[in-house]
């Protein structure tokens, strides 16, 4: 301001030509500036203070929001990472159930279907010896029906067949087995 | 009282007592009997029960049933009795029965030995084959 005023001193005649074209009224614009500062210092002490302070206090908040979000983020990262690696392992485990399960049921299926087979030809053998066994049961009963009606039909034709010299003839066999046995137990 | 293993012990000997030269004599057996019952014993119906028994068992054992579907011949008759007097003694009693059933042959049975050799035996066979 000293330079200001020693500058005006010494240009005096332009400054001045200058500052009344202008109208400018050198007292009256030094006591606005002074006013003015004097605004300037108690603006800057009471309010532009304070909100430095309140943007300072902002800008931390901001800061440790992002840094929260950063870390929520982070958070959320290693939560993504571990919730897909448990559930790869759900999903490695439900397939190994499954592959277990079918194994099982493999196994099942085998074992069910050896017994069947068994059950099967047990049932198979005894149909077959239960049709042989009817089959030689009714081939008994046949021969034995034959044999009967051969006898029958024997012994209804051979007492009219047989001749005096038949009779004789089968007498004299049994008679020769006696004479046998005589001779023997002599 | 006696029992009855004493009552078949008295019985067997009366029995011995009927043998002579190796054969029941029927005259013996006779008086066996009269002689028993004469006696009035208690245990006389047992005694009597077993020697009757005894005397069957050696009738039947020297009896023999030879049965034929016809008449047999004289000739074959003796033969076969001669046969059977070999095997089983000279006091075997023979007994020829016609039989028709027989169809054919002779059926001969003394005690529990039987020579078969009719047509009906031989057809039981036929049939027992089949």
């Amino acid at each position: 301001m000293i330079a200001f005023l020693l500058l005006a001193a010494e240009g005096e005649g332009q400054v001045a030509q200058i500052a009344r074209t202008f109208g400018v009224d050198w007292p009256h614009l030094g006591a606005q500036i002074i006013s003015f500062g004097i605004v300037c210092a108690v603006l800057y002490k009471f309010a532009y203070r304070s909100i430095l302070a309140m943007l300072e206090e902002r800008r931390q908040q901001i800061a440790q929001g992002i840094a929260n979000a950063a870390k929520i983020k982070a958070e959320l990262d290693r939560t993504e990472a571990q919730r897909v690696e448990v559930l790869e392992q759900a999903h490695d485990q439900a397939t190994a159930f499954i592959e277990e399960a079918r194994a099982a049921a493999a196994r099942v299926l085998e074992e069910e279907t050896r017994k069947a087979m068994l059950v099967a030809e047990q049932i198979s053998i005894r149909a077959r010896e239960t049709a042989a066994q009817d089959h030689e049961r009714m081939l008994g009963e046949l021969k034995q029906e034959v044999g009967r009606m051969v006898v029958q039909a024997t012994t209804a034709v051979t007492g009219r067949i047989l001749t005096p010299e038949d009779h004789r003839r089968l007498a004299e066999e049994t008679a020769r087995q006696v004479a046998v046995a005589a001779a023997v137990s002599a | 009282m006696i029992s009855s293993k004493q009552a078949r012990r008295r019985a067997r000997q009366l029995f011995r007592l009927c043998h002579v030269k190796g054969f029941v004599d029927e005259t013996r057996v006779r008086r066996v009997v009269l002689h028993v019952l004469n006696a009035g014993y208690r245990e006389c119906p047992a005694i009597l029960a077993h020697f009757l028994r005894l005397v069957r068992l050696d009738r039947h054992q020297h009896t023999a049933r030879i049965e034929s579907a016809t008449p047999l011949p004289a000739d074959l008759q003796a033969s076969t009795e001669a046969s059977l007097k070999g095997i089983y003694g000279l006091g075997l009693t023979t007994a020829f029965v016609e039989r028709p059933s027989l169809l054919g042959g002779m059926r001969i049975q003394v005690g529990n030995d039987v020579y078969d050799g009719s047509v009906l035996a031989r057809l039981a066979a036929l049939q027992n084959n089949f």
